[in-house]
């Protein structure tokens, strides 16, 4: 396998493609848009350009009911549209993966600028409870491996995955090998005209609406959350990086911010998340290990306070907002020094 | 009637009685749908019904088939991919007209620009009633509902127009006039295209009543009297029912 020059968003549309992928729709909206560009020109997938988000997530769950491997990708503001729908195929039961290349928020924000500001949303954005699967790579090749990871997930949980991005890895470019050595995982339910099965948003049990049966809800949560709880167990991701001198010190970051935290690799030990929910259990055993934790995120803490509620202790956190990754300011609010000149 | 032939065999029987209220016109509507579906002898493996949140999106539940209740607003973007996904089944969507006209108003346009081939099939009852009778996108204007106590202000969607200039098949049809709606839905499903049937039908409980109907029969009678059959119009007048094929 050649080495070959990628995009991330290209990237993501390969990787989707050798997760077998046949189904996308989406809508336009930067910095996701290279991805629907790819994918238009792929042979074996059914490509729409619908309407909104809202009508993108729709027929992407009516098409894996159909039975296809089907797939969205949008940002920010479509992420906020699709959330209903998100309740509905976790309720139904519908595997598909979405990706969320994460920009400057709330509202239009900053389009074209990265930030990590959808973490929470990912896991507490539609209406009730639901335990989705949250990958968050932070390169171009772990982009394209936990594009395929991804779709597998879905598959075993028969849930939506969600792959999170943000402007700065969407659009950077590197050098990966497009392996296809995966164990590709195939749908195990019958695709859509083969019963008489009813999918429905309601609470439910063997495909009838049981609408006030709060035993069978409270039994049907249960599952749901096991079920997620199970397949996520497959996929511990993470990456911790003990320094080379002695700390007390272990430093959080993920996605774009974590690609930086790797400077400061021999001064302060290093976590990154990469399957960012359900969290990962190893954090529990890692953190013990040091006095202070410090998170670093571009948010106000969204990921920082689901470490605080894991670990029962403070943490330190560090935000980094707007879109900018600046390695001189970090330094100094990292370290409270103040370099006058760019490293 | 024998289980394997006849309109029932498209019905979970064991699951009647709906939740619907006493008088309901819904009812006539989903048998007339299995009607149409037995005339044309559709394939139960095949044939695949979706539906929106509201009192006529309960009737997916009841098709012996495989069926997708939706969010609100959703069934036809469901529906489309679906159709998208898997040309050979056929696609049928039941919703209300709040739920296809309203909340998911733009995915009715877009289907309609797409002219994907899949059939909607609209329970036009002039309210919202699940949620208590609040005023609806074919509510006429002057009603009175609880959200529009001094009467609708506002038009009711003229959904015909929306089809003009696109190859698409559109029928107004009421409870009242069964074979003409079995007409309507049977030339729609075998329509190819993306067709849309409007049927008319009464909700006495939370609307009717308050508008001093006494019981569901004397809207079924109106019904009788204010719609008159016009089955070659190019535009259906506001008291016509009658199926548009346009042709761009």
């Amino acid at each position: 396998m050649p080495k070959q020059l990628l995009q991330g968003n290209q990237a993501i549309a390969m990787a989707a493609e050798v997760a077998g992928l046949k189904f996308f729709a989406g809508y336009p909206i930067t910095p996701a848009s290279e991805i629907i560009h790819e994918m238009v020109n792929k042979k074996h997938i059914k490509v729409l350009q619908m309407e909104d988000e809202i009508a993108s997530l729709n027929a992407v769950i009516g098409a894996s009911l159909a039975g296809l491997k089907a797939m969205t990708a949008t940002s920010g503001p479509g992420f906020s549209l699709m959330q209903e729908s998100i309740g509905l195929a976790h309720m139904m039961e519908v595997p598909l993966v979405i990706v969320n290349v994460q920009r400057v928020g709330p509202s239009t924000g900053m389009p074209t600028l990265p930030a990590q500001g959808d973490v929470i949303q990912c896991i507490h954005g539609s209406h009730g409870d639901y335990f989705p699967i949250v990958f968050y790579p932070n390169s171009v090749f772990e982009l394209y491996k936990f594009t395929v990871n991804a779709f597998n997930a879905a598959e075993e949980s028969m849930s939506p995955v969600i792959l999170l991005s943000d402007g700065y890895i969407s659009h950077l470019y590197e050098t990966i090998i497009p392996h296809r050595d995966f164990d590709i995982k195939k749908r195990d339910r019958q695709p859509l005209g083969a019963g008489n099965r009813h999918f429905t948003g309601l609470s439910h049990e063997d495909s009838l609406p049981k609408t006030s049966d709060i035993d069978n809800y409270r039994r049907l949560i249960t599952r749901l959350h096991e079920k997620q709880q199970l397949t996520a167990q497959r996929y511990n991701d993470y990456e911790y990086i003990e320094c080379s001198k002695d700390t007390d010190t272990l430093l959080i970051s993920y996605g774009a911010l974590s690609r930086i935290a790797y400077h400061f690799k021999d001064t302060f030990s290093l976590y990154r998340p990469i399957r960012m929910f359900p969290v990962v259990e190893e954090i529990k055993i890692i953190a013990p290990r040091y006095k202070r934790i410090i998170i670093m995120e571009m948010n106000t803490g969204q990921y920082a306070h689901e470490i605080e509620r894991i670990l029962h202790r403070e943490v330190e956190f560090i935000p980094i907002l707007g879109g900018r990754i600046d390695l001189v300011e970090i330094n100094q609010k990292l370290l409270g020094v103040n370099h006058d000149r760019r490293p | 009637m024998n289980k394997d032939t006849g309109f029932k065999r498209y019905l979970k029987i064991d699951l009647l009685p709906t939740p619907w209220c006493p008088g309901c016109g819904n009812g006539i509507v989903l048998k007339t749908i299995c009607q149409a579906f037995d005339e044309l002898n559709l394939p139960k493996n095949g044939t695949v019904v979706v539906s929106g949140i509201g009192c006529a999106g309960r009737s997916a539940g009841f098709f012996d088939l495989d069926s997708v209740h939706t969010a609100h607003g959703r069934a036809i973007p469901v529906a489309e991919g679906i159709k998208y996904a898997n040309d050979a089944l056929n696609v049928v969507v039941v919703s209300g007209d709040g739920d296809l006209l309203g909340i998911g108003g733009n995915h009715l346009l877009h289907a309609i620009r797409r002219n994907t081939n899949i059939t909607v099939i609209c329970y036009a009852n002039e309210i919202y009633g699940m949620t208590g009778g609040q005023v609806s996108p074919t509510t006429p204007h002057g009603t009175k509902t609880l959200t529009t106590p001094n009467g609708n202000q506002d038009q009711p969607a003229n959904v015909q127009s929306l089809f003009k200039h696109h190859n698409c098949y559109y029928a107004r049809t009421t409870a009242y006039h069964l074979n003409h709606m079995k007409k309507c839905i049977t030339e729609a499903l075998k329509f190819n295209g993306f067709s849309f049937v409007e049927a008319r039908t009464m909700c006495i409980v939370n609307y009717g009543r308050r508008l001093g109907y006494k019981n569901s029969n004397e809207m079924l009678l109106h019904y009788k009297e204010f719609y008159k059959v016009n089955d070659n119009a190019t535009e259906l007048a506001q008291n016509e029912i009658g199926i548009i094929k346009s042709a761009s």
